[in-house]
């Protein structure tokens, strides 16, 4: 075992048993069917064996948001020794069928999204249908589920004419799933903005970072799909090119996730790893070298902001305030509640819609008080919660700045 | 003076002392034990809780590898739930001889203890930490064993056959009449008063504090104390008994107990067994052997340091302390110093307890003209309250390796969870719900340090910070009606915080560190227990100060 | 980017955070999580065995000029004090209490601790008060492990305290189990377990005559004076929280407190990273490194206070081997000599155990010095129980120590 795998599984003798955690954790405040990340987190670690079964499916009830990771003092990585108790648990149970559909966030957007996308939304709304779905695959009759997108990110991509001219610095843009499927906007925000910034933009073949699939415990699974992607980012990463991602999950999955939880810590899956940005940090690291253009429209309006907990899990601190802030006129409210508690795929479960509708209350009471009608965060499933649970319409900040840069994407 | 009869008193409340209650009272001869702490106060509930195979010594101790082979499988019978079987290895490391890898087989074939040598890489795939540069394996049935539980459940046993078993009585002297022993004064420590007790036999099993009980009949037995010191480590790295496979020494093993890690021993013959310090450097050098089998040893949690003392009988005619024989003796009094009406019982190992109870009670019962044979080999032990659900398999998972009556990691958690019993845990770390903890003081606890062998109380990585606090007010409300006071309860908690804090000091840097000021927070901060002085005093039925059972660590 | 990067979300860290902000400052707070806050009463310690904590505190800063108290002066003390009370007032939720004066308030084990500033949901437990010979009823629930009526009570009396225990019982919630501290105090906030728990000491009041009733310190997160208002109203007796274990809700609310004010200051908190090594140019520190997803982020700032805590809040760390380190910037330590040096052979020794002494040496404006004496950083302030030469705890000066030095970085 090398030093970064004894980190993380030695980390749970960090605990002191403060439970700062426990009274930080969003889930645990709101249910009694998750008794708290000390317990089943570095408490439970001690009773866990590799080779006899896992004794506690509470572990389950971790929605993974991290806060508790954040918030202790001591460094006890409490949310990466709860995900690999749940694949222990995947591994040696199996995984119902609903988890193993949902994680396969590509192919199910691959199979929702194109011209039939209509068909599919008008069906995901139709209460009967959804009704079924809930009976037959335990997916929650009000989960919010995003909607397909009549056309990829990917198929707009190569159809586009590149406006590029002569020889620029280039960055490799990493979509994510939900970019290519539901949202290209997003993506072609993103795109938007990094030429407008002078880059051209590579966008290599790439499957779904794997997350759904970790959070579900399928670590097999996870393993193949970012060992496909380290290959096809690995000449990039090489070659000193940023690979930069507006899914701050997917990010987060390339950069840490992936190698901690599956324990692949080889130097082409460090190399993708150093070589992956968030969106904004990257834009922040541009600003900070002087090489951020400045010539932003005002807009003139508050916004309210949810950093999501996956952005928190980078420990980079607020890189979309740092940026947005520099935009004339707009001002960010940010949130500081916690969790809008759809941790991915966990919310929209029948057994934890629920719990994750409560955990988000203070996020939605947020976005309600401020009255605007729009509000900003970094991840997909969290602002497809948000916007569920509150009715505001919720986008990725890179599109206000494509806004503010006056881009037409 | 109240005063009893009985036909034999045992001396000593370890496994050795009553383990030969359960046999006399099995054998339906009457006998009263007396111990002068908790049942396994001395060495019993010291030492690092392996079950042995034997492997440790087939080649220097033929005899008793053979002993431990055979008991090994009887007592996998008798207690199931005491046992873990983690299984052993003995393994060849860079620093050790080569050439004994065959020389140890050859040993443990000749001796009946089954071993079988597995590859390296079948090693680092059941444990990966180990050091991927060892060059041979060898697994043998070795085990971990709750020590602690199994005393109380062969208590238990004996009580149920009538044996009469009192704790924290302290033999003050014996009556000795001419060359026949009588009999025994003891003190009740928990109400000063003392008690005759008139006896046919004595029976002095006190351990390593036989040649103290043998010199008050008169008579000379040499027990020299091998203080064995252990470190504990947060938690199971290994799961796995680990045995350096060359002779016995220092630093050479690593038992997966529980939670814990437990990484022993040093052998130092000290003067008195009730005076003895665990050095600096004792510590540090069981680290660094640790580092032999596993690398990066030094970076793992230590939580605490303990050390027993072993009860090595020097016999009359062995001239260095190094040659005494980890076997056991039956001394007869009689033939060997012409006093009658004493046998002590002295030497031997926690495994082999069973073996040295019958022996020593067919002599007793062939004296007493009792016919009945032992039966101890095949009646399986009950479990004692506290541990109610020790027996029961586990329904949260479907997976058959959970459905055993032995001991396994994750039980404790299992049970708990299938209970939905997280919030009812006084003692978070390892895992001990209230109930358990007011069972354990049902059945007669004297201290908090009782409920702690009983049901690991505080014996987690908090070492007490959360747990001592709650348990003494449970033991407070549970016993307040019958004469515990507010100040019993207040000296039960600042005696227990110094009993930990004995064993915290020598392995308190990094995390534990940490950890032991937070627990001063909580204790010296948040509750101003340093106010509570003036309102501590010993007493309302529990034993803390008495310097009949004070350990003296004298830190160098 | 930053003017000033405080490194530590403690008591210390937060004051010198709010007092830079103040001076209109960009502040950010880097930590790795949260800090003693949370562990501790949520009282404010000056400092312990004296009758006059400020006159005590004059007293030990002439005999101990390494000492923080010496180091910050009356100004910072008084301050510091003054500018915490200011905010938790604003906050609605005020710190009682005077410098010359310690009130005695009732622990979780019945023991009697000084401490000098309360917030007003504990002061009625004052001793002074609860001697007046008028019956205090002391309750709890079973379903909290952190709180123990019936000892309580006990240790009280023995104190001269006419106190009795009682068991409530827990109003109808949706919950069956795991009632934390900070659970019970999420649930106070919701009106329908008030009224049941209202009721419940009501009828315990009329019974007993209750003059006053002494509760875990649970009564609420965000609106505890509220919820303590309402609960005296609905039982007709004054109420008095106690503080119980960690995690300690008190501690929990003046956190939130302070960060609301640092926010609202326009500060910026980052959690989550240790901060493992610094980058400097000759004595001018200039940039710190904190732990991050798959590479280090670097931060740049002009001005530096380090607010990591001793032993306990991280800030030093002691091997195996005997030595003592500071985590954040490899600062030296001062630190006893050797294992043999660090303890004492009595847990309650009085003096407390050497090591948690250890500690960054500074000079008269907190600034680190080296073993010579010399100093190391120029623009690096050294605050709370990162300090040198003192020990909190024992001394009870926790809270006092943190906010005179804190408040001394934030004004300087």
């Amino acid at each position: 075992m090398d030093h970064i795998e004894l980190s993380l599984t030695q980390s749970l003798d960090h605990c002191i048993k403060c439970n700062i955690c426990t009274s930080a954790c969003p889930v645990a405040a709101v249910t009694d069917a998750f008794p708290g990340p000390k317990y089943v987190g570095p408490q439970a670690q001690r009773f866990r064996h590799a080779a006899q079964p896992v004794p506690d499916e509470s572990v389950d009830y971790c929605s993974g948001c991290r806060v508790c990771n954040q918030v202790c003092p001591t460094g006890v990585r409490i949310a990466e020794l709860n995900a690999r108790a749940r694949a222990q648990i995947v591994a040696e149970r199996g995984m119902p069928l609903r988890n193993r559909i949902i994680a396969r966030s590509g192919l199910v957007g691959r199979l929702s999204s194109g011209p039939h996308a209509p068909l599919v939304n008008f069906t995901l709304n139709f209460a009967p249908a959804r009704w079924l779905i809930e009976r037959v695959m335990g997916i929650h009759r009000h989960a919010p589920l995003p909607k397909a997108s009549t056309y990829t990110f990917r198929s707009w991509f190569k159809r586009r004419k590149p406006t590029v001219n002569g020889k620029r610095p280039q960055v490799v843009y990493f979509h994510g799933c939900s970019t290519n499927y539901y949202e290209p906007r997003v993506g072609q925000a993103a795109i938007a903005v990094l030429e407008h910034l002078g880059f051209e933009v590579i966008v290599p073949p790439q499957r779904c970072c794997g997350l759904p699939l970790l959070s579900n415990g399928d670590f097999p699974a996870a393993q193949k799909q970012h060992e496909y992607n380290v290959t096809h980012l690995l000449p990039y990463a090489r070659a000193g090119i940023p690979i930069v991602g507006t899914s701050t999950s997917c990010t987060l999955t390339l950069k840490e996730e992936a190698p901690e939880l599956l324990g692949l810590h080889g130097d082409d899956i460090r190399a993708v790893a150093a070589g992956t940005y968030d969106i904004f940090e990257f834009l922040r690291d541009l600003y900070m070298q002087g090489r951020l253009r400045t010539d932003f429209r005002p807009i003139e309006r508050a916004i309210p902001y949810h950093p999501p907990c996956q952005l928190r899990a980078h420990r980079i601190g607020r890189p979309v305030l740092d940026v947005l802030g520099l935009v004339p006129g707009l001002r960010l409210q940010e949130s500081r509640a916690e969790c809008c508690g759809i941790a991915g795929t966990y919310g929209i479960k029948r057994e934890k819609y629920q719990i994750a509708m409560d955990v988000g209350q203070p996020l939605f009471q947020f976005v309600r008080a401020s009255g605007q009608d729009l509000a900003l965060c970094d991840s997909e499933t969290c602002r497809w919660q948000i916007s569920h649970a509150t009715g505001v319409a919720t986008r990725h900040p890179i599109e206000i700045l494509a806004e503010a840069y006056g881009l037409q994407p | 003076m109240q005063t009893i009869s009985t036909d034999v008193l045992v001396i000593g409340g370890g496994a050795t002392g009553t383990g030969c209650a359960l046999d006399l009272a099995m054998r339906g001869i009457r006998c009263v034990l007396v111990e002068k702490g908790d049942l396994t106060h001395g060495t019993t509930g010291r030492y690092h809780g392996l079950l042995h195979s034997g492997g440790r010594y087939v080649t220097k101790d033929p005899q008793s590898a053979t002993e431990c082979a055979h008991e090994n499988a009887i007592l996998r019978r008798i207690m199931p739930h005491c046992i873990e079987p983690t299984s052993g290895f003995f393994v060849i490391t860079p620093w050790d001889d080569e050439s004994y890898g065959d020389v140890f087989v050859a040993n443990c074939q000749r001796t009946g203890v089954p071993v079988q040598e597995i590859s390296v890489a079948e090693m680092l795939r059941r444990e990966p930490v180990l050091n991927p540069r060892i060059s041979r394996v060898f697994e043998v049935p070795d085990a971990s064993a709750d020590s602690f539980l199994a005393t109380h459940s062969v208590a238990l046993a004996a009580r149920e056959y009538g044996a009469d078993i009192r704790t924290y009585h302290n033999v003050v002297d014996l009556i000795r009449v001419g060359d026949q022993v009588m009999g025994a004064i003891v003190e009740d420590l928990r109400s000063g008063e003392r008690i005759r007790i008139d006896c046919a036999y004595v029976l002095n099993a006190a351990g390593a504090w036989a040649g103290k009980i043998a010199a008050m009949a008169g008579v000379t037995v040499t027990v020299v104390p091998g203080k064995g010191t252990m470190v504990a480590m947060n938690h199971r790295m290994v799961n796995t008994v680990v045995n350096r496979c060359k002779l016995p020494s220092d630093g050479d093993i690593i038992v997966p107990i529980h939670t814990v890690a437990v990484i022993g021993t040093t052998d130092v013959h000290v003067p008195d067994p009730d005076v003895f310090g665990i050095e600096p450097e004792e510590i540090q050098f069981m680290l660094d052997e640790g580092e032999k089998l596993i690398p990066g040893f030094r970076q793992y949690r230590a939580l605490r340091a303990w050390a027993g003392v072993r009860p090595l009988y020097k016999d009359k005619d062995v001239a260095s302390d190094r040659d005494i024989p980890r076997t056991f003796k039956l001394l007869d009094h009689e033939a060997r110093d012409g006093v009658r009406g004493i046998l002590s019982i002295v030497g031997g190992k926690w495994t082999t307890y069973r073996l040295m109870a019958e022996q020593t009670v067919n002599e007793l019962a062939r004296r007493l003209g009792n016919t009945q044979p032992c039966r101890t080999a095949s009646e399986v032990l009950p479990v004692p309250r506290f541990e109610h659900r020790a027996h029961s398999t586990v329904t949260v998972s479907p997976d058959p390796a959970a459905q055993t009556p032995y001991y396994w990691l994750g039980k404790p958690l299992a049970l708990v969870e299938s209970e939905h019993a997280a919030g009812e845990l006084i003692c978070e770390c390892e895992l001990v719900t209230r109930e358990r903890i007011l069972a354990a003081i049902d059945a007669g606890a004297h201290n908090l340090d009782d409920i702690r062998r009983d049901v690991r109380m505080g014996m987690g990585p908090c070492q007490g910070g959360w747990c001592i606090y709650r348990t003494a007010n449970l033991l407070y409300e549970r016993r307040c009606a019958n004469g515990l006071t507010h100040t019993n309860a207040n000296e039960a908690i600042m005696h227990f915080l110094q009993e930990r804090w004995k064993g915290l000091t020598s392995v308190l840097w990094g995390d534990q560190l940490r950890q032991a000021r937070l627990d001063e927070l909580i204790y010296v901060g948040v509750l101003g227990i340093q106010y509570l002085r003036p309102l501590a005093e010993p007493g309302g039925g529990l034993v803390t100060q008495h310097p009949a059972i004070a350990t003296e660590y004298v830190q160098a | 980017m930053y003017d000033t990067i405080v490194i530590g979300a403690g008591l210390s860290g937060m004051m010198a955070a709010i007092g830079r902000a103040e001076r209109g400052e960009k502040v950010l707070v880097l930590a790795k999580g949260y800090g003693a806050t949370h562990w501790s009463t949520g009282c404010i310690d000056l400092l312990a065995g004296c009758d006059d904590p400020f006159h005590g505190i004059t007293q030990l800063a002439a005999q101990r000029p390494h000492h923080p108290y010496a180091l910050a002066g009356p100004t910072m003390i008084e301050g510091g004090i003054a500018r915490l009370r200011a905010i938790c007032e604003a906050a609605g939720y005020p710190l009682v209490g005077n410098l010359n004066r310690h009130m005695l308030l009732p622990t979780a084990l019945g023991a009697l601790r000084p401490t000098t500033f309360a917030p007003v949901t504990m002061i009625a437990g004052d001793a002074r008060q609860l001697r007046d010979g008028r019956p205090t009823l002391i309750a709890g629930f079973a379903e909290l492990r952190d709180f123990f009526p019936p000892l309580i009570a006990a240790n009280l009396r023995a104190q001269g305290i006419a106190a009795t225990a009682a068991q409530l019982a827990m109003p109808p919630v949706g919950r069956q189990r795991d009632f934390s501290p900070a659970t019970l105090a999420r649930l106070c906030e919701q009106p329908a377990f008030r009224a049941s728990l209202g009721e419940q000491l009501a009828a315990l009041a009329r019974q007993g005559d209750y003059a006053r009733i002494g509760l875990p310190a649970i009564l609420g997160l965000k609106h505890a004076t509220e919820v303590v208002r309402d609960l005296q109203n609905r039982a007709g007796a004054l109420v008095f929280e106690i503080p119980t274990l960690p995690v300690s809700v008190p501690g929990m609310r003046l956190y939130q407190i302070l960060e609301d004010e640092f926010l609202r200051l326009g500060g910026r908190i980052q959690l989550g990273g240790f901060v493992q090594r610094g980058e400097s140019i000759s004595d001018t520190l200039v940039a710190v490194f904190s732990e991050a997803a798959a590479r280090e982020q670097r931060h740049a700032a002009r001005r530096w206070v380090l607010a990591t805590g001793g032993i306990l809040g991280g800030g030093a760390r002691a091997t195996p081997e005997g030595y003592v380190r500071e985590t954040a910037l490899d600062l030296p330590l001062q630190a006893p000599a050797g294992r043999a040096g660090w303890f004492a052979p009595r847990f309650l020794n009085e003096e407390g155990h050497p090591i948690f002494q250890s500690g960054v040496r500074v000079d008269e404006r907190l600034r680190p010095l080296d073993a010579a004496g010399r100093l190391v950083y120029d623009n690096v302030m050294v605050v709370g129980g990162a300090l040198a030469g003192f020990d909190p705890i024992r001394e009870g000066c926790l809270e006092g120590a943190a906010i005179a030095t804190g408040w001394m970085a934030g004004m300087s």
